[in-house]
């Protein structure tokens, strides 16, 4: 016993110091002289989640942390496909995170009521939005609900390989808005979906090298499809045509605009009766299916995709260029996606939450625009942007037609809310893969069918 | 009239209690899991179908009656994705109780060189892990994968396109359920050998051949065994859930012929976070798994051939 107590005292007192020494540590050094905020930052319901943007991710956050040492964020990287329900489940149990992004207008509308209001935030940091263009905050404000800052915005725009049209003696696609498209004859027409169809049937192609206009031509052995439209959504393809949206206005009745009929129309006929668009299954087929864009494989003539679509557009080959989108019935509308960082309401520290989002959407927003290819929202960073994107093609591409397409964002936007959100994209997302993959359907009752299924769900 | 004696129970021994005290501890782990994971949450989902808990809409929490059930009857969405399991069990029920009976047969038949070889390659696919499966399959049932290059290659021009195609979905999902059978076969195969031989003797000298001694010995012989296949497949049909997640990513593709019930309830709760009428949802489940089960008990009666007392 003697023996042991000598070395039992010396123990204690260096646990002693070790204890006193850890209650001295970083955490007490901070401004309040409490341990930091923890934030929790949540990717990616948009983009986001690739090796090289999730690197970038942890640059800016570990940046963050170095400069406060009152907060600690922490990234949670979600890949696409599992995040809006892996989200709600948090939510559901109570463990959300505080800051939420890049998230767009659908991934937010999802979630539609859970946002923090910045509003307060914003009046008193004094918040500068005069660095927008005029009306871009408005893209995030839901009601009277400010739900984020502006960040990236992805205009669409006609994609085109214009060696396509060389070898078929066609003119390309115009690049301003409001020109006319130019036949071989030398007739001038408008350029609208009605003149894009009959392009698309002459760029069509089969093995045999007939087009989809000529006597003999096999629909079964299609080598070249004339065009693309954005297939993922029914909203954006209706969007395309003119924006809308599928809630008349009362929040409680269904009604599908005019021009979302004529686009789904125009898509249906496209695949099934006039076979300038890839169908279900062909779209599927390794030949056709270029990491997950059909223009990237490099066989689609024109294609309506958002600027995102820049990040794999090198496989469609050096020969591609933007031109302006088709007009319908006398308007253009270019949907366009504006994606930024949200807060959640049940955030325990909105304050901090906002401090971060801040440095989100201001200093590090270059960094992070870039990682994820997308255009700034404040109009001082555009053309060092397109400037960086261009340098990433050998060829020359006409991105002024970008910048354009701006003037013709779909307002209101295709993804807002609407009733019962998720149930509606569910039952549209049935209806799309239906129409992709079955031939013979009467669009107008597939059109009525859908307007009920979906008034069903709203009635409840 | 006599007083009839009430018989008490003995006493339990010290060592009993302590055994039964014993057993009791053993046991208990397994009663704290099964409050926890199985009978709170099933009384908690029960209450829930009477609320309104829903995450997408700021909702106040009330009681709502039967409002939810009401809901159901009028949900074409919930009964067009019950269908859709009604269609996969009607196609995949009779395959997978009968072939591995049939391939335990074969496997078991003094006819059949190699037997071990096959009974360890009818197996292993079983040890893959099913989402591993399922992608591999994925890559095979595709418009220009192996499956339909194989069948060009015999004459079919225009082979189904079993994962892009309403129509020919569901026979792609069974053919992937094919991955699965291993278990299924060495059951069937275990049943097999517990036949007493002196009954197939017997069914010689009275003259039956091989059909007769399959339809008279090995059919009832086995039929409690086949009884069991068919009660675990049924339940695992209404549970049917993790292929076509994996391969369409929930989504219910193509136009919505592969949107099981299971996964209208996995939507419902995660997708669409109406928690209530997910709970609600989960109910017909169980209930439905439930009918169906004791009618198959009831129906055993009739087919189930037990040799022992019970």
């Amino acid at each position: 016993m003697n023996g042991t107590r000598p070395r039992l005292l010396p123990a204690l007192a260096a646990l002693a110091s070790v204890l006193t020494l850890a209650a001295c540590g970083p955490g007490a050094g901070t401004r309040t002289g409490a341990a930091p905020v923890e934030l929790r930052w949540y990717c990616c319901l948009g983009t986001g989640e690739q090796a090289d943007q999730v690197k970038v991710e942890r640059a800016v956050v570990d940046k963050f942390n170095a400069r406060h040492r009152d907060i600690r964020v922490k990234l949670e990287v979600v890949t696409y496909n599992s995040a809006r329900d892996t989200l709600a489940t948090q939510i559901a149990s109570g463990n959300g995170p505080d800051v939420v992004g890049p998230v767009g207008v659908g991934g937010a509308a999802a979630f539609h009521g859970q946002w923090l209001d910045l509003g307060p935030f914003i009046k008193s940091s004094a918040f500068d939005l005069s660095t927008y263009a005029e009306g871009t905050a408005d893209l995030y404000r839901i009601g009277s609900v400010q739900e984020g800052l502006p960040f990236a915005i992805y205009p669409s725009t006609l994609y085109y390989k214009a060696d396509l049209f060389t070898e078929a003696g066609l003119a390309e696609p115009p690049h301003k808005y409001g020109e006319k498209y130019r036949w071989p004859d030398g007739r001038e027409v408008e350029w609208n979906y009605d003149t894009l169809k009959e392009l698309a049937l002459k760029l069509t192609v089969d093995k045999n090298g007939k087009d989809a206009t000529e006597d003999g031509f096999d629909p079964e052995s299609i080598v070249q499809y004339g065009f693309e439209p954005a297939r993922d959504d029914l909203r954006y393809q209706g969007a395309a045509f003119g924006a809308g949206s599928l809630d008349s206005g009362d929040g409680e009745t269904v009604k599908i605009p005019d021009a979302w009929a004529d686009a789904w129309r125009f898509f249906y006929d496209g695949m099934w009766k006039d076979r300038f668009i890839m169908t279900g299954p062909v779209f599927e087929t390794d030949q056709f299916n270029g990491d997950g864009a059909a223009f990237f494989s490099g066989h689609v003539a024109m294609s309506v995709n958002f600027l995102w679509s820049t990040y794999g557009v090198a496989g469609a080959g050096t020969d591609w260029n933007l031109a302006a989108m088709p007009s319908h019935d006398g308007t253009t509308t270019s949907p366009t996606s504006a994606d930024t960082f949200r807060i959640l309401a049940r955030s325990k520290h909105p304050a901090e939450a906002f401090e971060f989002l801040s440095y989100l959407v201001g200093p590090a927003s270059g960094e992070l625009l870039s990682a994820y290819g997308a255009m700034p929202a404040r109009t001082a960073d555009q053309d060092a942007f397109f400037g960086k994107l261009a340098g990433q093609f050998t060829n020359t591409v006409d991105w002024q037609v970008v910048k354009d397409s701006v003037r013709y964002a779909d307002t209101p936007h295709s993804e807002a809310y609407m009733p019962k959100y998720n149930q509606t994209l569910s039952i549209l997302g049935t209806y799309r893969s239906r129409w992709m993959t079955k031939g013979g359907l009467d669009m107008d009752v597939e059109l009525k069918n859908m307007r009920d299924e979906i008034q069903d769900v709203w009635d409840r | 009239m006599t007083a009839v004696p009430i018989r008490r129970r003995a006493p339990m021994s010290r060592m009993a209690r302590r055994e039964a005290r014993h057993g009791f501890l053993f046991v208990l782990p397994w009663i704290i899991g099964f409050l926890a994971f199985t009978a709170i949450p099933m009384v908690a989902t029960f209450v829930f179908t009477f609320l309104n808990i829903t995450l997408s809409e700021s909702e106040p929490l009330r009681f709502v009656g039967l409002e939810n059930y009401q809901r159901l009857f009028g949900d074409r969405q919930a009964w067009a994705s019950l269908w859709v399991t009604a269609r996969f069990a009607l196609l995949w029920l009779p395959v997978v109780v009968a072939l591995p009976f049939l391939l335990a047969v074969a496997v078991n038949s003094r006819y059949v060189r190699g037997g071990g070889l096959l009974r360890v390659l009818l197996f292993m696919p079983y040890v893959v892990p099913f989402v591993a499966g399922a992608l591999i399959w994925q890559n095979m049932l595709v418009d220009d994968g192996w499956i339909d290059s194989a069948l060009r290659r015999i004459g079919v021009a225009h082979p189904p396109s079993w994962l892009n195609d309403p129509t020919w979905v569901i026979p792609g999902l069974v053919l992937i359920g094919l991955w699965g059978l291993g278990s299924g076969i060495i059951i069937n195969l275990a049943g097999l050998r517990g036949i007493p031989t002196h009954l197939y003797d017997a069914a010689r000298l009275d003259g039956a051949g091989w059909w007769r001694r399959l339809r008279h010995v090995t059919i009832p012989m086995m039929s409690p065994v086949l009884f069991y296949t068919m009660i675990l497949a049924v339940v695992d049909v209404m549970q049917y859930f993790l292929v076509p997640l994996v391969l369409f990513d929930g989504s219910g593709d193509p136009g919505g012929a592969t949107r099981f019930f299971n996964l209208y309830l996995y939507q419902t709760f995660f997708t669409f976070q109406e928690m209530s009428y997910g709970s609600t949802l989960a109910w017909l489940l169980f209930v439905i798994t439930l009918v169906v089960t004791l009618l198959l008990f009831r129906l055993s009666r009739h087919w189930v051939h037990y040799t022992s007392e019970r």
